[in-house]
């Protein structure tokens, strides 16, 4: 440590810090030891604790003690999740370099960089450059692109915990790895909040034989979470996700605190939840706004920019605010619902009081009374330190695929070279060569059948060995689809008058008709015209306008939560006296016991239910939605083999419901084994086949490999010809290909992704070692009641589909 | 995949005529020996190859397999295509179509030109099709590719929108499936071809759907 201390550039930035009055934290410092000792590693520090300055610093001190090893251009690439992060970042950075009198450019480039900039960028890299993973693939994509990385030193991943987990951070490890072929002393580190698999987080990342660290901040933050409670339990509703009788508790909050961020799950829920503070409180009428990742950028930073600057009292905002730099002002954060997850639920806290030492205040809302529960499972967790692990993807063949294009549009690529390095990559350690081979097949030739293919000419080998793309058409094609993100059409929502508002899904505005009202942004508005992928709209003065739903976003709880969930159920009638909310529920409680039952720990209960609309069969698991997806399938598919059956599904958090138009055979005498954990992979993999949830993982699937092709918001709908649904290519593949690599992804993905599958273990282990209760109750109760309203549904069935048919249409004429 | 298929008719009078709907997406009126069907789009998945898109060459090797089914099985003499027969301009899909063509030496071939169906009048007389630009007359009938206005002294048979039709039952079961819609004064067919979509959002006022699958034809 001493030697390192006394280099020139530790006493230049210590110096720098001096000035400003702060003293390095010691894991800062730690990391710019560890770089200088040509480490690569990943550093855990909580927010607002200057983990940017880690790493960052750790560059800019290896440079100025050896200022000859960098060449100019490219020092280092830093890779952020979020566009919105990257430009307060750079003005940070840019601070320091001026500060301390060095002349390096940092600049920004993603989605939002102007032309004219990426091309003087071409021309001329900066020193620093700021970036996504999606950027950096487009960059593999353009002619002669090696140049501009030869002279690169460091990559660093910021919140690499957020892009862990997704199929993102799979593009960030090929980047990675594309990179360091070109230079194989890149040093590698990762900045990442605390989860629960550091340790396989660090080593998804940094898969190479090279030196690795990780660097833990001692440091830590004081969270302190309040449940509000309405005055009586009847205020709150059983089922729902608004919460709007709220609304008089939350306004005082506002008042009492500098600045306030009202997180919400969806932005369909932000919308509503701003016009009801502003019904409520019309004082707060230019003091509130509204942020989510539909409303235009150019307002978006101006929201940004004004909760800085504190001009805000409050802002009602969905996870577009999950992350960012420090909003100084904000002291206070309210999440309204469920945050569905406990690293989630700490991130948002951390939102507040943002400073090192501060304590985060947090204001926890139920929208519907089960969520108290909740609440009190999440101080249990946090209490405990108890935080969840992010599970890496692997083997996602649609973002192999989507690569080798990319290198074919770019600077072509040799397969025996990319092979090699492709399988260092963490997500790709289990690719086999047959595997590989068949994604060139699928990119050169189409797919199995060679004469089935006989004009598709996507990549052709050329006769120097290498593999590219030689249409334009394709290439374009190619470059605007590049990234895993799949949304829906979406257009663009913008005044007559000029001035965009944000976005909108396609599906809700086919919906609609010209003259119709709806909110976007806070704002209500008409629709005067659509025209090519863009609306045009004016303010209107209607009092009744349409919150638009935006599909997607609906997060599952997770296992960690879950599982306090549980606990905290089974002795929720005997709370202790510390536990508010529980002690809140217990008028409602009591009715579950009365009416059915409240399951206890070693417990798993089952409710049926018979009503109008047919058989009821209700399940908790208590496992969240995804786990219970895959068992709801399973369970029909189980009970549709005593007989055959039709079963409409619905699932939540909590449990499952099973409906049918006939009885449901669920007996005391067989629920045992309808529930056992025999032979559970394969019915679960079978019951998978004759579901549609394969075919619901294939739309992603389809887009990232470039089987359909998306459109651009406020682009004209081009390629009008090559339109088609991932549906029908699922169904057209199963049918003529079933051996397709991206096919067996679609099922893998339902349930290999290893978290589930574990997860699916684990829970049927468990209701193996409990004590089933069945229990027949006469009407909905208060856990059955949610799941009735408020789900997802799809469907299984075994039945004859004329046979279907011809009993619907008998029942109607009853 | 499909080896025979079973074709289960439902006939339905239309002013003086009576026309047979078929679960395999094809009318047959009997007084004039023909098949009337929509929307074949012959060409679509060598057109995605050729964009960089692979889709199997068998979606239209399967479909004319079915239609040679309906032509034998029926004996029809003549196809009235309301449009769309193509996709897009001319690929090896289209050989295939007309080496397909070859076994039947007395087809009679009249199309009304759909939306897609841009090509040059040069292939279609390579193909020996009568090409109607906008509309066909025969005895009450009038065939058009995309309905537009009702005509009081025709019955009018139409396709393009690709109709399909969600079919709700209790315990919310929900079933969507292709259709023919019929009113008192037109008939929407289901496309043809398999490699197509379903639309569940036009419908006519006041029309009956007629959906179908593998072994049965429904009223609703």
């Amino acid at each position: 440590m001493s030697n390192f201390k006394q280099t020139q550039g530790y006493r230049i930035i210590q110096s720098w810090m001096e000035e400003k009055g702060h003293e390095p934290f010691s894991f800062q410092s730690q990391t710019w030891e560890r770089y200088h000792n040509n480490f690569s590693g990943m550093v855990v520090a909580p927010t607002g604790f200057g983990k940017t300055f880690s790493v960052f610093l750790g560059v800019v001190i290896d440079y100025l003690n050896h200022p000859n090893k960098y060449k100019k251009g490219l020092k280092l690439i830093w890779i952020s999740p979020l566009r919105s992060l990257a430009k307060d970042l750079a003005k940070a950075m840019n601070d320091v370099v001026a500060e301390i009198g060095l002349d390096w450019a940092v600049e920004v480039r993603n989605g939002d960089t102007p032309t004219k900039d990426r091309r003087r960028q071409e021309r001329l890299m900066p020193d620093v450059l700021l970036t996504t993973p999606e950027t950096l693939h487009l960059l593999f994509s353009q002619k002669k692109n090696s140049r501009w990385f030869k002279n690169v030193n460091c990559i660093a991943v910021d919140e690499w915990h957020e892009l862990l987990g997704s199929k993102r951070g799979v593009l960030t490890e090929i980047a990675i790895a594309r990179i360091r072929n070109l230079l194989p002393k890149l040093r590698i580190w990762g900045i990442s909040a605390t989860i629960g698999n550091l340790e396989e987080a660090k080593d998804v990342l940094i898969p190479y034989d090279v030196k690795t660290t990780m660097i833990r901040a001692k440091e830590k933050k004081k969270i302190k979470i309040t449940s509000l409670l309405p005055d009586q339990v009847e205020e709150l509703s059983w089922a729902g996700h608004l919460g709007k009788q709220m609304s008089s508790k939350i306004i005082p909050i506002i008042y009492e605190n500098t600045t306030t961020l009202i997180f919400t799950n969806t932005r369909n829920q932000s919308e509503l939840w701003y016009q009801i503070i502003i019904d409520e409180e019309p004082d707060l009428i230019g003091q509130i706004a509204i942020h989510h990742g539909s409303i235009d950028k150019v307002q978006r930073n101006w929201i940004e920019e004004a909760i800085s600057q504190g001009l805000l009292k409050a802002v009602v905002c969905t996870s577009s605010l999950d992350l960012g730099v420090d909003f100084k002002p904000v002291d206070c954060v309210i999440q309204i619902g469920s945050a569905k997850g406990i690293t989630r639920f700490m991130q948002r806290a951390g939102r507040s009081g943002h400073s090192p030492f501060e304590t985060s205040k947090m204001y926890a809302v139920p929208t519907h009374s089960l969520q108290l529960i909740e609440v009190a499972a999440v101080k249990e967790a946090v209490k405990q330190n108890e935080i969840e692990a992010r599970q890496p993807y692997v083997l996602t063949y649609d973002i192999l695929v989507q690569f080798l294009v990319t290198l074919a549009v770019g600077e072509g690529f040799k397969p025996k070279e990319t092979y090699e390095f492709i399988k260092q990559v963490h997500a790709f350690h289990f690719l086999t060569k047959e595997e590989f081979d068949w994604c060139i097949h699928f990119i050169t030739q189409g797919g199995n059948t060679l004469k089935s293919y006989e004009e598709f000419h996507k990549v052709v080998l050329y006769d120097d060995g290498l593999y590219r793309v030689k249409s334009r058409r394709i290439a374009m094609n190619h470059r605007m689809n590049i990234g895993v993100i799949v949304s829906e059409v979406m257009l663009f929502v913008k005044f007559f008058s000029g001035g965009y508002i944000g976005m909108i899904e396609e599906y809700f505005i086919s919906k609609l008709k010209k003259g119709d009202a709806f909110v976007l942004g806070g704002k209500v508005v008409e629709i005067q015209q659509i025209k090519d992928m863009t609306v045009l709209v004016k303010r209107s003065k209607k009092k009744k306008a349409i919150t638009p739903s935006w599909l997607g976003g609906r997060l599952p709880l997770t296992s960690g939560l879950t599982h306090f969930l549980r606990l905290k159920l089974s002795d929720a009638l005997t709370p202790n006296n510390r536990e508010k909310e529980l002690k809140f529920l217990h008028p409602l409680l009591k009715r579950q016991e009365e009416n059915s039952h409240i399951p206890r720990h070693d417990e798993f209960l089952i409710e049926m239910i018979e009503t109008k609309e047919g058989f009821h069969l209700f399940a908790y698991p208590f496992e969240g939605r995804l786990v219970h997806e895959i068992m709801a399938s399973l369970i029909a598919y189980r009970i549709s083999q005593i007989k055959k059956l039709t079963f409409t599904i619905a699932m939540n958090d909590y449990g499952f419901e099973l409906l049918s138009d006939q009885e449901i055979p669920l007996t005391e005498e067989n629920m045992n084994a309808i529930f056992s954990k025999e032979n559970l992979i394969k019915d679960v993999t079978t019951s998978i086949n004759a579901s549609e949830m394969a075919s619901r993982k294939f739309r992603d699937i389809a887009v990232v490999a470039g089987l359909v092709i998306q459109t651009q918001p406020g682009k004209r709908k081009t390629n009008k010809s090559l339109q088609s649904s991932s549906g029908l290519i699922f169904r057209v593949l199963n049918d003529y290909e079933p051996s397709n690599l991206l096919l067996k992804q679609a099922y893998n993905e339902v349930f290999d992704y290893e978290l589930e599958k574990v997860r699916l273990q684990a829970a049927f282990q468990r209701i193996s070692n409990s004590k089933i209760i069945l229990k027949k109750a006469r009407n909905f109760t208060p856990l059955s009641f949610p799941l009735k309203v408020d789900s997802l549904r799809g469907t299984m069935s075994n039945e004859n589909l004329s046979k279907r048919i011809e009993r619907i249409q008998k029942q109607a004429l009853k | 995949m499909m080896q025979n298929i079973s074709i289960i008719s439902k006939t339905i009078p239309c002013n003086d005529e009576v026309l047979e709907l078929t679960n395999q997406r094809v009318i047959y009126w009997k007084t004039q020996k023909s098949l009337i069907l929509s929307d074949l789009h012959i060409g679509k998945s060598a057109h995605f190859q050729k964009s960089g898109i692979p889709i199997p060459k068998n979606v239209l090797t399967t479909d004319l397999k079915r239609l040679k089914q309906l032509i034998q099985h029926f004996n029809a003499e003549n196809l009235i295509i309301v449009g769309d027969l193509f996709h897009a301009g001319y690929n090896s899909d289209l050989d295939e179509f007309k080496d397909w063509l070859t076994q039947f030496s007395n087809l009679k071939i009249q199309l009304i030109k759909g939306n897609h169906d841009r090509f040059s009048n040069a292939i279609c007389e390579q193909f020996q099709i009568e090409v109607f630009k906008k509309d066909y007359f025969l005895n009450c009938l009038k065939f058009v590719h995309d309905f537009k206005e009702p005509s009081n002294d025709f019955f009018t048979i139409s396709g393009h929108t690709h109709p399909g039709v969600f079919i709700k039952g209790k315990g919310r079961q929900r079933i969507k499936l292709p259709c023919f819609q019929v009113t008192k004064n037109q008939l929407i067919l289901p496309a043809f071809s398999l490699f197509t979509g379903l639309n569940t959002r036009s419908a006519p006022k006041n029309c009956k759907n007629y959906c179908f699958t593998d072994d049965g034809i429904f009223e609703l």
